[in-house]
């Protein structure tokens, strides 16, 4: 009798653990949530609903992606629900932006850090811009640096939050420069940022690319320099910080793609990362991207971690002083 | 004039049956408890992406027109304001429909919604260029005043007693500071996980205002009596337009009050229906009767909060900043096109410029007429008995917090701040300023850090929020409001103390 | 005690709680760290502790007017009726699945509030109807129209 059911109990194991095999084999069999860490409208939710918009076909996952908005204080709320709430079974995805989670969590107070997602795919980057409005007497660079040099914690400057992508580039203007600017983060992400540069309530804005790009079309402000290792396709004109003395890598620049959280099988991970890159590579989804000024840059889950390891480690280095 | 050239295009029947596909089901969105306009237009994008941006856009136009006046209707019915833009109407709204004139509060509240609606859109079309220009002269320092002028009219909102009324908005003022704080990224009072995310308005508002609601039907008990049914009388709209030209005064203020609120970035829909409300209540001789099924009340609030929705475009469409959430998913809306709004919205497409425009003029008429027929129906279902009516209250609440972002927490804080307003009021706190003070807080502490970061790096804290004609136009309006709400509570105190003695 | 007091207890009670939870919000508004962070918090639980001390102090002297607190009648009336809510909301939403435990919920609070007589076999059908016409609109509008995803536990 003993061995019977001890038998049977073998056979039921065997029968879970290939039948949960089958169950990655078979992912997905509904419809996934995408959670994004800003309201919608934001860029980060718009871009992840066209990025997304085609999952629902054949050649992609077959089922559609739901997006789920869960927005507050710089993202750290939606981050903290995926880090310790949602359910790790592969239908639960999230949009992370990099360096805004690696950046609060190494200045802590939040209950997630670079181990505690894993990375599937990376669909777009949008480099950090320094803009001043249209009628300001800034006309380059050049001008904003000897205006903070001479007055030192004067030059205002908006930007999206604290310890995101826009702060990291003022972190880091002020460190090569060797001036002090007066960072004033503003509630309400980047259009907030921008509207406060617009109306001249700061001197000068750090906003993105995508946001500043359309900014400028509309006539409402002038772009002096990009936060990236070269020029943007969007904007052949303006030059890199670095072509213009300030010495200012690509650590601001705002990388979205997709993770899950930490404890997802690893048989799911490894069909998101073989599909997901593809489905971002769908011409209809790249036609859409351009057209709202976002700019591209897939990255496969390898050259995510990568890059998640690099960015850790300049931004351990650049916030210690803080 | 321009815009005339391009109302054919808003008749050509593929976009004609989106209007009405955008107005219908906003009206039924709106109607939807937990459902914000802008979670309903977000809903609508995916449709778009197959559209033409003109089309695209009249659809999502449409709909952010009709679930604002929607919202209405559960906020009558059934005291669940969809969004903050309804609390106001609740407040006289639903107190009507006690009284059995539910047809008559919604036939009113959207014949007031398509006066003030079609205000704003044409203010939208004419004044372009300097409303504009007003939306950009609202800084930091100027917004911090602007709050603290809603905070001053918690006072006087909805409530017989000051102190109550105050302390009610510190409650909500409290809250709102729950969670993780927006600018410096801390941890503040979050004694549950569910607050992690601090307190979802949306939520907040379903519990706030439907949870008390329920409870007090409870309390009723099981009673054999005919009387406990909620009847919904006919009413013919002819008197309804009639009741609305009685009440000019309300439908000025609240048309004009929710332009200009509109109009301004990031505070606009959400309090312009209780700053109209209150407006029309300190102008008006029956100052009594508000808050008791007056619907001098109604209409105030109804016309400022769909007059609102044309001049919130404003910075979208001049400036290319979204002003509201709603307009950040407009704006959604565009890019997918290769649109930018801004001087290439109008100088290259001005066929989709003036055809979206236009169609939201359409739509606010297209808008009332389906407002005022589902009116006629609420007339037909009529008598609702007490049981049946907690029952779907407390579902249709359950479901919607639950929906507004698929979240466990966000229902349990509307049960939690529900039962806990039910016991308040029975002790004289109202819901209204406190949810005012949850609205506020927010706007009032970042536009005050944010100000005071830029003052200390330029001309200093006094000179950047008391200098400036703005500034001291905004003080001067605070100080008013405090001495009117101060003379008014002591002129009170008097006439109850005259009553007791002659009783 | 006459029945005038009870609503003058009630008060003391309810505005004892409000004046507790203000005492409680200084007190990590004032202790907390970051300050900056608290800044605000500061300002509001000053003028939050300050109005609920006073409104304590009116309710204990008796000097309370506005609100009539709540008759024995009204609490046993709303008791049943707060509890099943609650267990609805706090456990069965999620222990059960949405739809059966909002299902099960609204037919006890029928069958709990409405008038008509509990021997007549006409009113529980009449009920059983009810709740599934509501049930039917609730999943039409949700789940269908809106793609909710509740959470679908034991049961749907």
């Amino acid at each position: 009798m003993k061995k019977l059911l001890a038998g049977a109990a073998i056979a039921l194991a065997g029968l879970t653990t290939s039948a949960a095999a089958d169950g990655h084999a078979n992912y997905p069999e509904r419809p996934i949530m995408m959670m994004v860490s800003y309201g919608a409208g934001g860029a980060t939710d718009f871009q992840a609903r066209i990025v997304t918009m085609t999952a629902g076909n054949e050649d992609a996952l077959g089922m559609p992606i739901a997006i789920l908005n869960k927005p507050g204080a710089g993202g750290r709320v939606g981050w903290n629900w995926l880090a310790t709430q949602a359910e790790a079974d592969g239908y639960t995805l999230g949009a992370y932006n990099i360096p805004h989670f690696i950046a609060q969590s190494i200045k802590g107070g939040v209950e997630y850090s670079a181990d505690s997602f894993e990375p599937i795919a990376n669909w777009g980057a949008d480099p950090a811009v320094l803009v001043v409005g249209a009628d300001s007497e800034f006309n380059t660079l050049q001008d904003v640096m000897d205006f903070a040099s001479a007055n030192p914690g004067k030059l205002t400057t908006s930007g999206a939050g604290l310890f995101v992508g826009h702060h990291i580039a003022a972190l880091q203007m002020e460190k090569a420069g060797g001036f002090k600017m007066a960072y004033i983060p503003t509630k309400g992400g980047g259009a907030a940022a921008m509207k406060a540069v617009i109306a001249g309530e700061v001197l000068a804005g750090i906003n993105n690319l995508s946001d500043a790009f359309r900014a400028r079309e509309a006539g409402n402000v002038k772009i002096l320099a990009v936060a990236d290792l070269e020029r943007n396709e969007f904007l052949p004109d303006v030059p890199t910080m670095k072509e213009s003395g300030l010495d200012v890598d690509n650590s601001s620049v705002n990388f979205r793609g997709v993770m899950v959280p930490k404890g997802t099988p690893q048989g799911v991970i490894d069909k998101l990362a073989e599909t997901v890159p593809a489905m971002f590579e769908n011409t209809r989804v790249a036609g859409k991207m351009k057209a709202g000024g976002s700019p591209m840059n897939i990255m496969t889950r390898d050259e995510v971690l990568a890059m998640w390891a690099a960015r850790e480690e300049t931004l351990k280095e650049l916030l210690a002083g803080l | 004039m321009e815009f005339i050239f391009y109302f054919g295009d808003v008749f050509t029947p593929v976009n004609f049956g989106l209007l009405l596909l955008g107005t219908i089901g906003g009206l039924i969105l709106g109607a939807t408890p937990g459902l914000s306009p802008t979670m309903a237009v977000a809903l609508l994008i995916p449709f778009t992406f197959q559209l033409e941006a003109a089309q695209g856009l009249i659809l999502l136009g449409a709909a952010y027109t009709s679930t604002v006046a929607g919202g209405a209707v559960s906020a009558i019915l059934l005291k669940i304001p969809g969004a903050p833009a309804n609390i106001a109407t609740t407040l006289d709204g639903h107190t009507m429909a006690q009284k059995g004139e539910g047809a008559k509060a919604l036939q009113l509240s959207f014949l007031s919604s398509a006066v003030g609606g079609i205000f704003g859109v044409l203010l939208l079309i004419f004044l372009t260029p300097v409303l504009a220009q007003w939306a950009l002269a609202f800084g930091p320092s100027h917004l911090f005043w602007l709050a603290i002028l809603g905070v001053t009219v918690i006072g006087s909102l909805d409530s017989s007693s000051v102190v109550k009324g105050l302390l009610s908005g510190c409650i909500g003022l409290w809250l709102a500071t729950i969670g993780f704080d927006d600018i410096m990224g801390a941890q503040r009072f979050i004694f549950h996980p569910a607050l992690g995310g601090g307190i979802n308005i949306i939520a907040a508002l379903i519990g706030l205002f439907a949870i008390p609601q329920v409870i007090t039907m409870f309390a009723k008990g099981r009673r054999n009596d005919g009387a406990e049914v909620i009847r919904v009388q006919k009413h013919p709209i002819s008197g309804a337009v009639r009741e609305l030209m009685k009440n000019k005064r309300a439908m000025g203020i609240g048309t004009i009050t929710g332009s200009i609120i509109g109009l301004i970035p990031g505070v606009g829909g959400q309090i312009a229906g209780l700053v109209a409300y209150d407006q029309s209540k300190k102008f008006s001789p029956d100052q009594h009767k508000f808050g008791t099924g007056h619907p001098e009340g109604l209409v105030a609030a109804e016309s400022a909060n769909n007059a609102m929705v044309g001049p919130s475009l404003v910075p979208l469409l001049t400036l290319s900043i979204p002003g509201s959430p709603t307009a950040a998913v407009l704006l959604g809306g565009l890019l997918i096109h290769g649109i930018f709004p801004g001087t290439d919205l109008f100088d290259n497409h001005p066929d989709v410029a003036w055809t979206f425009i236009n169609s939201m003029l359409i739509g606010q008429v297209l808008m009332c007429l389906f407002g005022l027929y589902v009116a006629g129906m609420a007339a037909k279902v009529a008598q609702v008995p007490h049981s049946v009516m907690a029952a779907v209250v407390l579902g249709l609440a359950v479901f919607g917090s639950y929906s507004v972002q698929s979240s466990m927490g966000d229902v349990y804080v509307m049960a939690g701040l529900g039962v806990m307003m039910y016991f308040l009021e029975r002790f004289g706190f109202s819901a209204a300023p406190l949810v005012l003070g949850l609205i506020l807080g927010p706007i009032a502490e970042s536009n005050f850090i944010q100000g005071s970061m830029i003052a200390s790096a330029t001309d200093g804290m006094a000179p950047y929020f008391f200098g400036g004609t703005l500034n001291i136009f905004l003080i001067v309006v605070v100080i008013a409001s405090i001495i009117y709400s101060a003379w008014m509570e002591l002129r009170a105190r008097r006439y109850t103390s005259k009553e007791e003695i002659m009783a | 005690m006459s029945d005038m007091s009870l609503p003058r207890v009630q008060h003391i009670i309810g505005s004892g709680v409000v004046a507790a939870v203000g005492i409680w919000v200084t007190w990590v508004s004032y202790t907390q760290q970051p300050s900056e962070a608290f800044l605000f918090p500061r300002l509001i639980a000053t003028v939050f502790v300050v109005l609920a001390l006073w409104t304590f102090a009116k309710a204990c002297l008796g000097w309370t007017r506005v609100g009539n607190g709540l008759s024995l009648r009204q609490l046993t009336n709303l008791a049943p009726g707060l509890l099943v809510a609650l267990i609805y909301i706090f456990w069965a939403a999620r222990g059960l699945g949405f739809y059966t435990a909002t299902a099960i919920a609204f037919f006890i609070l029928l069958s709990l509030y409405d008038p008509a007589p509990h021997g007549e076999a006409r009113s529980w059908v009449r009920r059983i109807i009810i709740t599934a016409c509501f049930m039917a609109v609730m999943y039409g509008l949700f789940a269908l129209l809106l793609k909710v995803y509740t959470p679908r536990e034991i049961f749907f």
